[in-house]
């Protein structure tokens, strides 16, 4: 965990509110691994208090880089999205725990739902390293949210959108359905980040077919480092809650309560 | 320059300290910051038994504060001893645990059992946590109550001993007095303020409990006026808490009275403003001609 200033190296937008910043990741620091996070001190100006999070969603070692994918929402976001290469921010990285590993010789599935596609990609490029043949499944509610990125050339991208203005007509959970119905529902396992409902369909449709499913959870932050227990969501064991900065924001899909 | 400060029989190295609940047990920041450089490190709140804490959400920004229903979830005092503890007394810099409970017989018993399982610097009482119903916030609310809790736990410990009060009542200097009687070593002022936010678009409290405990910049000025007035009803040390991020916000603290500090939501935000306070502190001290922390209150208004 490193808490320094980095400047930002690039900084645009890559469709309808979705921007991709990437920033100076000094090479001495152990680097990030896919599922951990990173988060931001707003900038002064912003009138926002506490420290942002963004899931990292690529690390380039030969040029000492991270990236992070984010979306336009409120006050610290709007204010990055304005930003110029050059620029410094306050960084907290890396936090929390990495996606696990593919169990033996299970093909990866990775599902994204709107903004949560940066970990998915982060994911899906280290996976590519080690031909794993991971599939990627990215919904979003229409086309504008849908990016262009090289990786769709390098992995098989199933894309889907709710009003069906691109690629299969149906959210992400309605598109994985339909692949395994292709005879694609062999030795399968399942790795996810996007809105909780999305995440809750999986983990109900992982548990009814025995398979393994990790999701990636989000949840407001206080500290981001395990020390102001604000952060937890509902978990089986333990005492009924797991923080999402350090125990997570990974999880087996069977560990979280889902209401 | 003499940067310590006494607490009962007690020298703190410097006055700045971190609050509970903020810092955890002291470890989940060894990576982020030199923790030898800490005044003292309040730990997170302990009870006899362990807590879940408050369904979600249990943070919520709101304009320059944090409102927070964390419910005191935590280990209890065996856990403590177990998992917390030998990080704990390993470090340089002073520690206090911070004790709460639903009854007398709960602080009594539980510093009572740590002095022997768990020893540490001393303890630091929160009779004024606003989020548990019963216990937390009707003791501190009454100066009677306080009382009686300071004088079983100074029965039962040597060690110091400090009484956190809460600003949610009608007049803090005669619970400050109460705790000061009872034989209370120093007194934190202050915990979080009650409050609440409403989502206007489901028309529903964003705190599943209503209300939570307001902290951060937003609260500097309440407690400011507090250890002013607090620390002119009592003749032992006070603690100045709230909303404290930088320098000034810290020397306005030791101008109004205070004794010593505690950061807490700022560490959120910044990991390193200890040290940028405690550094200010230093400037300060030069730039005046002062020797020591304990002179900063004489300047105010002279
Ligand atoms: C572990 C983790 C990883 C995340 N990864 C990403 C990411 O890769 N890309 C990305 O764009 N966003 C991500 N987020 C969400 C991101 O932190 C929020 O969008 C951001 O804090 C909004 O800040 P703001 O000041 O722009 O908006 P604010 O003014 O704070 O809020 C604007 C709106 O966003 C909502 N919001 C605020 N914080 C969160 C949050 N933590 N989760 C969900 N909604 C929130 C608010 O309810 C509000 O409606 C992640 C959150 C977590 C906890
Ligand atoms: C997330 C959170 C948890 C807290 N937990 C405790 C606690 O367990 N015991 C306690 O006495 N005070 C607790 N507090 C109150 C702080 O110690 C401090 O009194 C208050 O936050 C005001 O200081 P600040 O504005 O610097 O944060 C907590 C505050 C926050 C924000
Ligand atoms: S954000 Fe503080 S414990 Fe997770």
């Amino acid at each position: 965990m490193e808490h320094f200033s980095t400047p930002i190296v690039h900084n645009a937008p890559i469709c309808e509110r979705y921007h991709v910043m990437k920033l100076g990741w000094p090479p001495q620091f152990a680097p990030p691994l896919p599922g951990q996070f990173l988060t931001i001190q707003p900038p002064p100006g912003t009138g926002a208090l506490l420290r942002r999070p963004f899931a990292v969603s690529d690390y380039d070692p030969l040029l000492s880089q991270i990236e992070i994918v984010y979306e336009r929402r409120g006050s610290v976001t709007s204010h990055l999205a304005a930003c110029r290469p050059g620029e410094s921010l306050d960084i907290l990285a890396p936090l929390g725990k990495a996606f696990p590993e593919p169990t033996g010789s299970a093909r990866p599935v990775l599902l994204a739902g709107g903004i949560g596609m940066g970990p998915m990609f982060f994911l899906a490029t280290s996976l590519l390293s080690r031909d794993t043949n991971p599939v990627l499944i990215l919904g979003a509610r229409d086309s504008t949210l849908i990016p262009d990125l090289p990786l769709f050339e390098r992995i098989d991208t199933i894309i889907a959108t709710d009003d069906g203005s691109r690629g299969f007509h149906g959210t992400s959970i309605d598109a994985l359905h339909s692949f395994e119905a292709d005879g694609n529902d062999m030795n399968v396992e399942y790795f996810a980040c996007g809105p909780m409902p999305m995440l809750q369909a999986l983990a109900v449709h992982a548990e009814q077919t025995s398979r393994k499913c990790w999701v990636s959870i989000e949840q407001t932050m206080g500290c981001a480092v395990g020390a102001c227990m604000g952060c937890v969501i509902p978990v089986h064991g333990g005492n009924g809650y797991a923080r999402v900065c350090t125990e997570g924001p990974i999880f087996d899909s069977q560990e979280i309560a889902w209401t | 320059m003499d940067l310590t400060v006494k607490i009962g029989d007690v020298v703190v190295s410097n006055p700045v300290g971190v609050a509970s609940g903020t810092f955890g047990y002291g470890s989940e920041y060894e990576q982020l910051i030199d923790l030898k450089s800490i005044g003292a490190l309040f730990t997170k709140a302990v009870t006899w038994e362990p807590r879940p804490g408050n369904r979600i959400p249990r943070i919520i920004e709101t304009t320059s504060g944090l409102l927070n229903s964390i419910g005191l979830a935590n280990v209890g005092r065996e856990g403590f001893a177990k998992e917390k503890y030998p990080f704990l007394s390993g470090l340089a810099c002073s520690t206090f645990v911070n004790v709460a409970g639903n009854t007398e017989d709960d602080y009594a018993r539980t510093v009572e059992w740590l002095d022997e399982h768990a020893p540490l610097t001393g303890y630091e009482l929160n009779v004024s946590c606003p989020n548990v119903k019963e216990g937390g916030l009707s003791i501190g609310g009454s100066a009677r109550m306080v009382e009686a809790v300071t004088q079983r736990v100074r029965a039962v410990t040597d060690k110091p001993v400090i009484v956190k009060l809460t600003p949610n009542v009608t007049d803090i200097t005669e619970i400050a007095r109460a705790a000061e009687a009872a034989g209370a070593d120093a007194l934190s002022a202050m915990n979080t303020l009650v409050g609440m936010v409403i989502d206007v678009d489901t028309c529903q409290s964003v705190l599943p409990g209503k209300t939570g405990g307001l902290s951060g910049p937003a609260v500097l000025p309440v407690g400011v006026a507090i250890v002013y007035r607090v620390s002119r009803a009592v003749s032992i040390p006070v603690i100045g808490i709230g909303g404290i991020e930088g320098p000034d916000s810290a020397l306005q603290y030791l101008l109004a009275g205070a004794s010593a500090l505690q950061i807490g939501t700022a560490n959120f935000v910044d990991p390193t403003v200890t040290d940028r306070v405690l550094d200010g502190i230093r400037n300060f001290l030069s730039q005046h001609n002062l020797t020591a922390v304990s002179e900063i209150a004489s300047l105010l208004d002279r």
